[in-house]
This record gives C-alpha cells, structure tokens and sequence, in this order.
C-alpha cells in the first residue's frame, strides 16, 4: 500500500490540491451547460386510452425534433422523457414520481383528468410544473399552484354545444347518456346545464358504468324519450357501440359529443350511421390556421392517415414550444432551472404564440380560453360548422 | 433518487398491511374472498372523509378509518358463516363491486371523480422520511401481533377450523367467532393501509380498488407464501419494487406493457403449480399445503373451504 508522508508533500502539491478537487466541479458545471433541457410527458401508451396517446406521443416528438433543428433552447437541445400512465390514476401516481424525482425534471405534460387530479399533490408538494393538456374537467383549475391547463375545460365547449344546439340548430329536447367516470359526469352536467340554461328540455339524463358492452336498454330509453338530440359523453369505444345499436335499433337521432369523438376510426367503423354525428374541438381548424393544413400532411407523409383525436394532438404539438419559452426566460433570468422558476416563467410570460393552437393567455385561475369549433360528419369526413 | 426510493418503500410498507390482513383471511382462514380491496377502500375514505369532514386529527381519522372497515367487514363475514368455497367467492365479488358501485355514485366521496383535498398526515420537508419511518413501526407490530395470534392456542383452533370445520365444532368450538374475528382483524389492518395511502398521496379514486387490485393482492400472498408469517410481508415488498424495478430497464412499450400485465395474473398460475408454498413459504407448512390441511398431519378434509 502506497502511503505519502508528511514530508513528502510540497507547497506546489498543496497549492494544486483546491485545483484538482475542484475539477469535477468546474467539468460538471460546463457538462451541465451542454445538457438537454428535460422535462416530462406522462400519457397512456398501453391500454385502452394509448389509441389516443400514443399520436399524441408523435405530436410531441416532432415538435421537439422541430425545436431542436430550428436551434434549440439558447443553444440547448430540449428533450421529453416520455412515460406510460395507462390512463390509471396509481401508475400516474408511481411515474410521475419517478420523473421528479429520479429523472428530476422540472416541469412535466400530461392529461385524463382522473390522472392529473391524483397527480396534482405531488406536483405541489414537488413544486414541479405541471401541464395539463388534454384533460377536460372543470376540478383542474382547483388542483394547487403548480397545475395549468393549456387546453380549455369542459365548462368552456360544453356550455358552447348546449348554447348553440338551442340557439343555432333550433334544438329543444335533449337526451344525455354519459359514463360513470371523471370525465363523463363533468362533462354530462355542464353540457345539461348549459342546455337548459338556453332554453331547452333535458327528457333523459343517464349515466352507466364503464365496460359496459350492450346498451340496449339504453337506446330503448332514448327511443321512448323521443328527443331532438342525443348528447354521448363517453370513451370513444363506448360512443361508437352506443350509436350503433341506436343505428341498428332504426333511431337516426342526431347525435352530439365532445373532442374525444373527434376520430376517423369510429366513421370508418360506423360507415353511414356516422352522418350527421357533431363534436366540439377547441383547437382551430385549417380556416383558423395555417399551419394545421401542413400538420395533417405531415401526418399524411408519416402515417398515410389523420391523427386520432386531431385537436388534442395540435395541443400536444405545441405543449413543448411553450417549455422551450419557459426554459429560454428562466436561462435569460440566469435563474437555476427549478420548478419554482418555471412557474415563475409562466406567470411573467403569460401569453404564447403556438404553431397548431395560435394565441394562448393563461388566465388568473389557472385555466386558458378558446373559441369552440363545431364539426360534423358530412359525406364521412369532419368538416366545421359553426364557431363560439 | 432518495425521495422516489422513500415513496416506494411506502407503498410497499401499505401493501404490506394489506397483505397480512388477507393473508389472516385467505391464508390461516381458509376463506376465499376477493373483497379485502373494499375494506382498504372504506378505510381510505372514511379515513379522509372524517379529518376533511369533521376535522379530527388525522392519526385518530386513521384509527376510526380501520374501526370502520372491521365493523364494515360483518357484511361479508355473515354471509361466510353460512357459505364458503367457491360461494365464498362469489357473495365477496358481489359486496365488492356494490361497495364500489356505491362509492362510484355517492357525492361525498367525490363519486367518480375522486376525492382530492384529503388532509396530509404529515407537513415537513422530511414528510417521505417521517412517514416511512412510522409506517416501518406499525408494520413491524403488525408483523409480530399477527405472530403471536397465529403461533399461539388461537392461531391453532384457526388451523383445525380451516382444516375441518365440522369436526371443529363437534368439539364444541365456536366457528362462526373465528371467522367473524378473522375477518375484522384482515379488514381492519386493509382499512388502516387504506388510511395511511389516502393521508400520503392525498387522492382517491374508485378504479382503484376493483378487481385488478383484488388479484394483485391474490399474488402477493400466493408468490410469498399463504399461510406464513414472512410470505406475504416479502410477497408484497418483492411484487410493489418488481414492476418499479422492470420500468428502470426502459423496455420497448411493445414488451413492457405485456411483461406488466401478466406479471400478476401469470404469477398466481405459476405459483399454484411449480411452489405452492410460494416464494418464502418453507418446505412444509404455507401455500396450498395448508388450505389442503396438509400442515398439520391430521385426517384434514382435502379441497380449499
């Protein structure tokens, strides 16, 4: 074993010693400057919900590869570290802690509102930044500091359909069938509201449970109801079993849902029976932006399809140019980058100029404001038909 | 890194009180119930209903949540006295999703929404350390109370009862307590987990506590080791850190959601036939050689009850 004395040890050696020991600090410091700037997405990339996340996984994945050709974040590059949620509140919970806590980013997106309610305590406790962009119930503006909405509520197109079914489409009497969770309730009781609140008769108000399969009886209600529009808040699978035993059970009702229903695989799937369906998006349409035409072919050149779920994934498009715009403010401000400064960013910031979605302000509660687009199935393709 | 370590040992110190307590009913009772998710769901919400509600200080909310769920338990444990076996399974399957379908629907408990805003039982910047800590504390005076109930006379009029009913009686010993007392005790300890989860990541939410939660509980007794002291404790810690440990390999989703998925359901099957006994459940004494009466060396009656 190789020991130094005491006498073995010069001036020059203890002189070089603060130089040597602060090494690794001054290499961590300039590695540190090189570093990608991280932040998290948690969405379903397995299960049920992954036919929507896993587009909007894609989404994600070209903004940033945009992002990065175009320069960076002040030099930078940025990077997603992508995590599975499954759409279940208990893994939402195990990856989202592991993404502050091991992958240690800052801020991080996600969406399904029973996620990002059972996610919001950590991300307070955290003080991470958290960004919900795809989750639509009205509960989100109440879930603590560090949670945001880039994408408008339910409150906001809900109460817009219920309006504009009265005033717009002479509608008077409305059937409403919703799933017993999160987002069909909250969805369901807005909507219901809003109906009545312009005038109109809810004539049948029925929730049922999730996995459901035969809804039967349920149409058989709507039938005996006999009202001008049925109203679906639901999961997309159950939406489009519901409008096909209404097809197959002779009931041609119109019938109108929200962004969720937003999707060519349930026109393909319900061919005809399709015709007339319309959904709310409260992401501008090609009219609006002229940017989305690009998107879609994009998506064309990719996948040879649309997107599953269009106005959702243009959010998710743009959810990582508005970190990039929070990384660049907190390393103009040569601030640390914490979840502290990124909300601090958000807050002094405010308003973002995005690709797919145009202009977002973040309002005082939280919450961002849109206007809503209505879409129906005409000749099997969505086209716009109206906007409030 | 220290904090997202700390969390898992919490949930996997809640899983293990969950365990245990099935493990008093499924295990050393013989009793075949998938319900125990129910009494960690009346538990938890009790729990954080009563500090949101009434403000009572939330440990006292955790000693009422527990309270709650073994007086809850008698709605389950009545029925087993007069039914058992695959009855059994089939009345605790039909109290749990009407317990849960209860909840799902009732606006106090946040219905499918979820109940957020639940009090923490602990505001520190230690507040993971702290609570780790005590949650060690109350699984290790779980772990040796249940050893002591089990390995003592009690713990032996369970064995003969799960082993032989009829001839249990016919000693003039009273079945119908042990069972009522089991599964107090079983639920009592998921409401006390169910309390401690809801007070730590502060939401609920009915999906967690359907028949998926019924099966994962299920591995973690028949992986560790049914009727043993130490198998569910190492079934639970071994099957909360195992899905954690397979995330960090970073799997294309194409197998992670797979390999996920069929660790709980697979691992039941092929426990039942290539160990039994399951992981640490000994050479003699766990696993289906106890529900087989085989443990004991008496004329047990074969079949599970």
């Amino acid at each position: 074993m190789n020991r130094i004395s005491a006498s073995q040890i010069s001036r020059r050696s203890i002189l070089a010693a603060p130089l040597v020991l602060g090494m690794p600090y001054v290499i961590g410091r300039a590695e540190a400057q090189n570093e990608p700037l991280r932040f998290g997405v948690a969405d379903p990339l397995t299960g049920p919900s992954a036919i929507f996340g896993l587009d909007q996984m894609q989404a994600v994945r070209w903004a940033v590869e945009d992002i990065n050709a175009a320069g960076g974040v002040n030099g930078r590059k940025l990077e997603a570290i992508i995590v599975d949620h499954q759409a279940k509140p208990d893994v939402g919970i195990a990856v989202v802690t592991r993404l502050i806590q091991v992958d240690k980013v800052p801020a991080f997106i996600t969406a399904f509102s029973n996620v990002v309610k059972a996610v919001a305590p950590i991300a307070n406790r955290e003080k991470a930044l958290m960004l919900s962009v795809g989750a639509n119930s009205p509960d989100i503006k109440n879930l603590g500091d560090y949670v945001y909405t880039t994408f408008p509520l339910a409150d906001v197109d809900m109460r817009a359909l219920g309006s504009w079914l009265y005033t717009k489409q002479n509608k008077r009497k409305a059937a409403v069938l919703y799933v017993n969770h999160e987002t069909g309730t909250e969805g369901a009781k807005v909507f219901t509201a809003a109906f009545k609140a312009a005038g109109g008769e809810v004539v049948l108000n029925e929730s049922y449970e999730e996995q459901r399969s035969d809804f039967t009886g349920l149409v058989l209600k709507v039938r005996a109801a006999n009202p001008d529009i049925v109203h679906i808040h639901s999961v997309i699978s159950d939406f489009t079993a519901i409008v096909a035993q209404m097809r197959q059970l002779g009931l041609n009702t119109q019938v109108t849902s929200f962004q969720t229903a937003f999707n060519p695989k349930m026109i393909q799937e319900l061919g005809k029976g399709a015709e007339g369906i319309i959904v709310t998006a409260m992401a501008p349409s090609a009219e609006d932006n002229a940017n989305v035409p690009k998107y879609l072919e994009r998506w064309q050149a990719a996948h040879k399809r649309e997107p599953i779920g269009l106005p959702y994934t243009q959010y998710f498009h743009d959810a990582p140019y508005i970190m990039a715009a929070l990384f660049k403010h907190v390393l103009d401000q040569k601030q640390p980058v914490t979840g502290e400064n990124m909300r601090k960013a958000l807050l002094a910031i405010r308003s973002f100029d995005l690709p797919l979605t145009n202009r977002i302000t973040f309002n005082d509660d939280h919450t961002v404001n849109a206007p809503t687009y209505f879409w129906q199935v005409k000749d099997g393709k969505f086209q716009v038909v109206g906007k409030l | 890194m220290t904090e997202f370590l700390l969390t898992l040992a919490i949930l996997a110190g809640i899983n293990v009180l969950l365990a245990c307590g099935f493990n008093l009913i499924l295990g050393y009772g013989g009793l075949v119930s998938v319900a125990q998710p129910v009494f960690y769901a009346i538990g938890a919400y009790s729990s954080a209903l009563i500090s949101m509600k009434l403000g009572v200080p939330v440990p006292l909310a955790m000693i009422l949540g527990a309270l709650i769920a073994a007086i809850a338990s008698i709605g389950l444990s009545l029925p087993s006295l007069r039914v058992s076996g695959d009855y059994l399974v089939i009345a605790s399957m039909g109290f749990q999703l009407g317990i849960v379908h209860i909840i799902n629907n009732v606006e106090i408990t946040g219905a499918a929404s979820g109940l957020s805003g639940i009090v923490s039982a602990v505001e520190s910047p230690s507040r993971s350390m702290i609570y780790a800590v005590i949650l060690m504390c109350i699984c290790a005076v779980t772990i040796f109370a249940i050893r002591w109930l089990v390995t003592g006379p009690y713990g032996r009029a369970i064995t003969a009862m799960r082993n032989d009913e009829d001839v249990f009686a016919s000693l003039g010993r009273d079945a119908v307590r042990i069972k009522v007392t089991l599964f107090a005790v079983g639920s009592g300890l998921a409401g006390l987990a169910g309390g401690l989860y809801a007070h730590y990541f502060l939401f609920l939410t009915p999906d967690q506590y359907g028949i998926f939660s019924s099966a994962t509980l299920l591995t973690m007794v028949v992986v560790g080791g049914a009727a043993t002291v130490r198998g569910p404790v190492l079934g639970a810690i071994f099957l909360t850190v195992l899905p954690e440990a397979i995330r960090f390999l970073d799997l294309p989703i194409a197998v992670m959601a797979p390999l996920q998925g069929a660790l709980f359901t697979g691992l039941v099957i092929l426990f039942l036939f290539v160990k039994p006994e399951g992981l640490f459940g000994g050479k003699a004494g766990g696993g289906l050689d106890a529900w087989q009466g085989r443990d004991t060396g008496g004329s047990g009656r074969k079949g599970v009850k």
